[in-house]
């Protein structure tokens, strides 16, 4: 083989070759990024076509195995063709490309039988299959661990009753890769197993959530009495904790990679927050400027990080997932308080607009840029991590992690009336 | 004790310098020296900066023909791994300002300026530093010091403040304004009308000195650069200055955090190690993630200080955030060590009175965020 330089270079001409032939220039207003919104039929119809022709040339899954439609080469070929690519109109699936892509299909791989592969993967390939994560619960959120959805055997079919929620862009999913409870006699993390969902299958409704920006990017969803087989099983039964680590790495480093800014040479620093300062007159201000300069450096910061933990990732570093954290805690730290600057530039008037129009940008920042705090993990979560498994410090005493499960909840209902419960 | 956990490996001979570095300050000037002049006296005990410079603590920023050489390649990659452990084990000496005027010399000096002093600063035989701040005024203004035309040469008037070790200096870097632009001037240390006050500060470690010229008359070859246009050879010092003192503060700030760590680890109360209570834990977590989102961001300004406009800017970014997080690292670990970090005794105080000097030092962080104000394009702020 040719050293891979000039292998890799070799590739992205042939690639690029390839997509001017196949597919159109990339537009101004083309969609871009991972925003669900405004998902219509059409839409959809469009971006499955391109993602057919992708495959059908030859550059989907470009590391994903041959045996199941992938092409078998490396990650840096993979990242070579994105590079190129960016100039074309490829498929854009919002948040369903990133949680397909991203992490449900990576996670099977490392997890899913080769029956189960040859059945989905090449489907996701061909853009016949987007997948969406049925993680959280009404009542599971930072403790995931502790889902209540519960699969239970019926000969041979599993029944799925419960509940999942703010997974996001559900109402275009075909399939949801949903973890349940399918043995409570067992201590928590021991009685978990995952299931890939027909998200159209009878018993099942997904129901849009509105968030506090009034906008709908997540879902909630209802199983009642939904019936699954062992063909739908992904990993081992009751094994399920061990395909949840794959996943949730997968999600932070997912998380960290698509909340940075662009720190180029070009860009403009704090534009939002220069854009609304002259807009509300207050561009000479010194305390506004001083805020603009904050966010200026939250922005800086908040790159470096991510950047630098990819870096410390790529080279090999024990625990990637953990690592993540700290762009993960950054975010969820100081976007609150970079949309909360935006506000106290904008002023009074800044929270209000014409009757009948959106919002601005800095209204629905503020509103939703807390979600960056609890999504993923909460903060609090984050500094569990950093605490606990990078630092060394004592792990958090545990009173659920040793006993069935069903007792666990029992007695959790008593905590502070007929109960104290004393941890394991 | 290295807590090195978004730390991007060094390159082998960059190693080789920061232990060497390490084992450098661990013999010449471990704490309990510090702790044996703290109530006053020498800082700087002589033959110290010589055997620093022997291990190239100030050849860096300056040529081969003149003793300088940079091992990376890139002079400041090399000073910061320098800083780094300097910081860590709170080492006294001009070290920032040393090298702030080897670069200036190398960039802007007259032949012979360069072949007069360089060799011996590059070997820490001559010891040069850096005015340019004023009691109330920045440091790239030349505000401080007012400079004119004589007809022997030029005249300076004023008051620099912050001059690090200027009661030792052979020579001075004197950054001068006027109607007409910034000047600078490499002034030998008895030159008449140049008084210098030693100060006592809040940082027990090093030792600062404010430096009054009266009608010093100084002549045409004392100019460093041309006169009145020195504006960016004193941004680049700045720069400079900057960088190195960010990479010193990270040291100290990782000291600093890993005595706290440990201390929230062996400290019990209620029956258990004070760090297995979430609302310490996560403090710590907090903490470790100022820590290492400075280093970052420092690594980031160094590796772009040779990237002109990039390099200034993320230079600024640097020096506001790390020192903000600084001073916020200082009061964490202060609540983690809660009674003893309030003794004397206890070396708690030492990191943080280092810290708070830092962040001063080579402008506060609300100061560089008026200087990123130029990147907005935004009218003068009033």
């Amino acid at each position: 083989m040719a050293e891979p330089g000039a292998d890799l270079k070799e590739y992205r001409d042939r690639a690029r070759a390839w997509l001017a032939g196949h597919l159109d220039p990339r537009q101004p207003g083309d969609p871009a990024g991972a925003d669900p919104a405004h998902w219509t039929e059409e839409r959809d119809h469009r971006e499955r076509s391109i993602q057919r022709i992708l495959f059908e040339g030859g550059y989907a899954g470009i590391d994903w195995p041959r045996q199941y439609g992938g092409q078998g080469l490396t990650i840096a070929h993979q990242r070579a063709f994105d590079e190129v690519a960016s100039d074309f109109r490829v498929a854009e699936f919002g948040i369903l490309g990133r949680t397909t892509w991203g992490i449900c299909v990576p996670t099977m791989l490392a997890h899913a039988s080769p029956a189960f592969l040859t059945r989905h993967v090449p489907r996701v390939l061909a853009g016949e299959e987007l997948w969406v994560q049925f993680f959280s619960e009404p009542e599971a959120g930072s403790d995931l661990a502790g889902v209540r959805t519960r699969a239970t055997r019926d000969g041979d079919r599993w029944i799925l009753h419960g509940s999942k929620v703010w997974s996001s862009g559900a109402y275009y999913a075909d399939y949801g890769l949903c973890l349940a409870r399918t043995n409570w006699d067992v201590p928590k993390h021991r009685g978990l197993t995952w299931f890939a969902v027909k998200v159209d299958k009878p018993g099942l409704a997904v129901q849009p959530l509105r968030q506090i920006n009034g906008r709908s990017e997540f879902c909630q969803e209802f199983f009642d009495d939904v019936e699954l087989t062992d063909d739908d099983i992904i990993g081992e039964v009751n094994q399920g904790w061990t395909v949840a680590r794959t996943m949730l790495s997968m999600e932070r480093q997912v998380g960290a990679r698509t909340k940075m800014r662009p720190v180029t040479a070009a860009r403009r620093p704090a534009a939002d927050l220069v854009a609304l300062a002259r807009r509300a007159g207050r561009a000479d201000d010194p305390r506004v400027q001083d805020l603009i300069a904050r966010a200026h450096i939250i922005d800086v910061v908040q790159a470096e990080l991510g950047t630098r933990v990819q870096e410390l990732a790529a080279a090999g570093a024990r625990d990637p997932a953990s690592l993540a954290c700290y762009p993960k805690l950054a975010a969820g730290t100081s976007t609150p308080a970079r949309a909360l600057m935006g506000i106290e530039i904008g002023g009074g008037a800044g929270l209000t607009w014409p009757s009948g129009e959106d919002p601005p940008a800095g209204v629905n920042d503020y509103l939703g840029a807390r979600g960056q705090s609890i999504a993923g993990g909460t903060n609090e979560m984050m500094r569990n991590v950093i605490g606990e498994r990078i630092l060394g410090l004592p792990r958090e005493p545990s009173y659920d992690t040793d006993q069935p499960f069903s007792e666990v909840v029992r007695r959790a209902a008593k905590w502070g009336r007929t109960e104290s419960p004393k941890p394991n | 004790m290295r807590c090195a956990i978004l730390d991007l490996p060094l390159s082998e001979d960059l190693d080789i310098l920061r232990a060497a570095t390490a084992r450098f300050a661990q013999s010449e000037w471990p704490i309990e020296k510090l702790r044996a002049v703290a109530d006053g006296g020498p800082v700087i005990e002589s033959g110290y900066l010589q055997r620093a410079g022997e291990l190239g603590w100030f050849a860096a920023l300056a040529p081969e023909e003149h003793g300088g050489g940079s091992i990376s390649g890139t002079g400041l990659l090399d000073a910061v791994v320098v800083a780094v452990e300097r910081g860590r084990s709170l080492q006294p000496g001009p070290f920032v300002p040393m090298n702030v005027v080897a670069a200036a010399l190398a960039r802007e000096g007259s032949p012979k300026q360069q072949a007069d002093l360089l060799l011996d600063l590059t070997a820490g035989t001559a010891l040069a530093t850096w005015a340019a701040a004023g009691p109330s005024s920045g440091w790239e203004t030349g505000e401080a010091i007012r400079w004119a035309r004589t007809p022997d040469g030029y005249a300076l008037t004023g008051t620099a403040v912050l001059v690090q070790d200027a009661d030792r200096a052979d020579y001075f870097l004197i950054t001068a304004g006027s109607g007409t632009g910034i000047s600078q001037f490499l002034v030998p240390a008895r030159t008449p009308g140049l008084a210098v006050r030693p100060v006592s500060s809040i940082d027990l470690s090093r030792s600062f000195c404010d430096v009054q010229l009266t009608d010093v008359v100084v002549p045409e070859v004392t100019l460093v650069g041309a006169p009145g246009k020195a504006s960016a050879a004193v941004e680049h010092q700045l720069q400079v200055a900057c960088v190195l003192t960010v990479a010193e503060t990270i040291g100290t700030m990782e000291q600093d955090f890993q005595l706290a760590l440990q201390y929230a680890k062996d400290r019990i109360a209620f029956g258990r190690p004070i760090g297995s209570f979430q609302a310490v834990k996560h403090l710590l977590a907090d903490t470790s993630l100022l820590l290492e989102a400075s280093r970052t961001v420092c690594d980031a300004a160094a590796r772009a200080a040779s990237d002109g406009g990039a390099g200034l800017e993320l230079a600024a970014v640097a020096k506001a955030y790390v020192g903000d997080s600084a001073l916020q690292l200082g009061q964490n670990c202060f609540q983690v060590f809660a009674g003893i970090g309030f003794t004397w005794e206890h070396d708690q105080h030492l990191y943080l009175r280092r810290l708070t000097m830092d962040a001063a030092l080579y402008g506060d962080p609300a100061w560089h965020r008026r200087r990123l104000a130029r990147y907005y394009e935004l009218p003068e702020a009033k």
